[in-house]
């Protein structure tokens, strides 16, 4: 049995899945930074706003559903990682931590 | 006698050289002093980098004889003394560039071609063209419009051009496009249209839709069959109920609901 959801927590999640696939369509070297990349904005954006804040999660996805769209492009090969990201991810991003 | 003698011709020096106060050119230099003319404007205010903040009009108080005439000046204006944080689009700032559309008064159309309303009493609201997703301030996100812009193949499209010479057109079929070619896209008629309001995602507004006949009527353009039968279905083009908001508001005075009707007859007269 899965967990009731509203339609906007089905819209993140959404979100969340198409930018975890554009990863995955990467060339396979680079995959893990856009992976890394992705969870760390989406867990760094996630930790911001409110639960209840609906019009700021609104805009992230509208936000977010530009970037993403950019990425996909298959002329897109690499992304930058900050430090900030690399530290992150050197903690184990796979923990659902949230930051702080 | 010899004192009255002097007092005269002391006098005469003095006639002699006038005051600095009562010379031409002091009279010339006179500043003209200006009333000052309060006037208040609100303004919207949305900061995308405080998305928890709610939006909110935002009040600035500027004297109007120290501003330009129009509304873009008075926004160049506060911009530079008051907040220069406030965020909006401009570039021409001659009404050919397109980027200034907003919301002024509840009328849309570009801040530069629109005169301050002199009026102190009363204030002048300022928000972003309505029904955009908005950006920051007055800016709003017009991705989805040229998007749509995009979809209609807004080019030149012959599938045998004459070969070494210019596509060749005689005056009349030229002046079929007048009204049409001047849409510098804006983008005010579109955000005026209720059916646009409700149906973004599908309803070509009124602004691609007078670009969609401007290629159709353009005598050089062979694709006309197949223009038409991209826009051939309930939504793209029939969601024009007429309303006419898009001819009343077009800053530039063109009359995209012309051009609509027009793309309607040739559409159901195939």
């Amino acid at each position: 049995m899965s967990i009731a959801r509203s339609g906007l927590q089905k819209d993140v999640l959404k979100l969340y899945r198409r930018a975890l696939r554009m990863a995955n369509s990467k060339p396979e070297a680079v995959r893990p930074k856009f992976r890394l990349f992705v969870q760390y904005t989406f867990r760094s954006n996630a930790s911001k706003v409110s639960p209840r804040d609906v019009s700021s999660i609104e805009h992230l996805l509208r936000k977010g559903g530009k970037q993403l769209e950019q990425f996909e492009d298959s002329a897109v090969k690499d992304c930058f990682l900050s430090q900030a990201m690399v530290e992150w991810g050197l903690n184990g991003p796979g923990t659902r931590k949230a930051l702080e | 006698m010899q004192s009255l003698l002097t007092a005269t011709r002391s006098n005469q020096l003095s006639l002699g050289k006038r005051a600095f106060s009562s010379s031409v050119s002091r009279w010339q230099a006179v500043p003209q002093q200006k009333p000052v003319l309060m006037k208040e404007f609100k303004i919207y205010r949305w900061n995308p980098d405080q998305p928890e903040k709610k939006p909110e009009l935002e009040s600035f108080k500027i004297d109007l004889n120290q501003t330009g005439p129009m509304v873009l000046d008075a926004l160049i204006k506060i911009k530079n003394e008051v907040d220069p944080t406030l965020t909006f689009r401009r570039s021409c700032r001659e009404g050919i560039c397109g980027s200034c559309a907003m919301n002024i008064d509840g009328q849309n159309t570009l801040a530069c071609l629109c005169r301050i309303d002199r009026e102190g009493s009363k204030d002048t609201k300022i928000y972003p063209l309505p029904h955009m997703y908005v950006v920051k301030d007055l800016v709003p996100d017009m991705t989805l419009f040229y998007k749509q812009y995009k979809s209609i193949q807004p080019w030149l499209q012959n599938d045998n051009p004459p070969s070494g010479t210019e596509h060749l057109q005689s005056p009349e079929d030229r002046k079929k496009l007048d009204g049409m070619y001047e849409c510098i896209l804006c983008a005010c008629c579109s955000t005026s249209c209720p059916s646009y309001w409700w149906n973004q995602d599908e309803y070509l507004c009124p602004a691609t839709l007078m670009q969609a006949y401007r290629w159709l009527a353009d005598s050089r353009d062979t694709n006309g069959a197949e223009r038409r039968e991209k826009l051939q279905n309930e939504m793209s083009l029939y969601r024009c109920h007429t309303i006419f908001n898009c001819s009343r508001t077009c800053p530039k005075g063109l009359n995209p609901a012309q051009a609509i009707a027009q793309l309607k007859l040739e559409l159901a007269t195939e």
